[in-house]
């Protein structure tokens, strides 16, 4: 019965423990690629504790960027999105940490850049609710989704 | 002189979650990124990347070091970007390296400098095709 109880505990550490240790797509976006500050947003996401797991430049087509924003579609501001998207190349990355969804979701601040809270990458980096300088999963299907948008399984790296 | 310089920031300094640290570097020194990609580097890839060190001693350990994890390469373009970028970077010899340089700052020693930089501009294009199809680079209007 004992063996039991700690073989059960074990099980449950290791299970919770795994629930947390997540990847989540992080892109940084034109405005802010053109402003140069790809080092220090990558800074803040390492400095946040998240590890770098897959990077890359890339500039979206417009096909690329209306498939990526498909849940936007009907929205008034979609036209808007996909043109600034393809204003200029972006950095893509995959972030891997405890709690990177909600982390990364942390440091970036809130999507409206003037009501993120100071410190956080759109409070300090940001020009408008548009041009708001990084794009983050919201949840564990969309990072998944998004992370297979863009990378390869061989373009993830154990870290 | 507008140039470009291959840049790769090496497995310690990504091991030591310096990516941003560099990055950031070299965006204040007005080197733009016009390329990057995280890869692993494969020993055919380390050795053929340095094949003109190959007869030096450090050859074995440097293609080693340069294979025991995830680099990020990257495109940087710029006034003067190759001297530049030497410049940022510091000293091969983090203990020769000025300080506030890359080298002086994130280097372990001599082996495991944190990054490496073209040395010419006949290199520069080497490597910059080494690891780069034309596609892969992208144009900086600003």
């Amino acid at each position: 019965m004992k063996q039991f109880v700690l073989t059960f505990l074990i099980a449950l550490f290791t299970v919770g423990t795994a629930a947390h240790a997540e990847q989540t797509l992080s892109i940084i976006k034109p405005d802010a690629v053109e402003a140069n500050h790809i080092g220090e947003i990558v800074a803040r996401f390492e400095k946040g504790g998240l590890k770098i797991a897959a990077m890359k430049m890339t500039k979206l087509s417009q096909q690329q960027a209306q498939d990526f924003y498909a849940e936007h579609k009907e929205r008034p501001f979609f036209a808007d999105l996909v043109t600034f998207m393809t204003s200029g190349p972006c950095v893509v990355m995959v972030l891997d940490g405890k709690d990177a969804i909600a982390q990364n979701r942390q440091l970036m601040g809130a999507t409206d850049y003037k009501k993120a809270e100071p410190c956080t990458i759109r409070a300090d980096f940001a020009c408008s609710h548009t041009k708001n300088a990084v794009h983050g999963s919201d949840s564990p299907v969309s990072a998944k989704r998004e992370i297979a948008f863009f990378f390869t399984p061989n373009e993830i790296f154990a870290r | 002189m507008h140039e470009r310089t291959l840049s790769i920031i090496k497995p310690d300094a990504i091991g030591k979650n310096h990516i941003g640290d560099i990055l950031s570097r070299f965006e204040k020194a007005g080197l733009k990124i016009v390329a990057a990609k995280m890869i692993h580097l494969s020993t055919e890839q380390a050795q053929g990347f340095y094949a003109v060190h190959k007869e030096r001693p450090f050859f074995k350990d440097l293609v080693t070091f340069m294979t025991t994890g995830p680099v990020l390469i990257t495109v940087l373009e710029g006034h003067n970007a190759i001297a530049k970028n030497r410049e940022v970077m510091g000293a091969t010899d983090p203990k020769k390296a000025a300080p506030g340089t890359i080298r002086a700052d994130f280097a372990h020693n001599i082996d495991e400098n944190a990054v490496h930089g073209s040395d010419s501009a006949e290199n520069a294009e080497i490597e910059i095709s080494y690891f780069f199809k034309p596609v892969e680079i992208w144009k900086r209007t600003r």
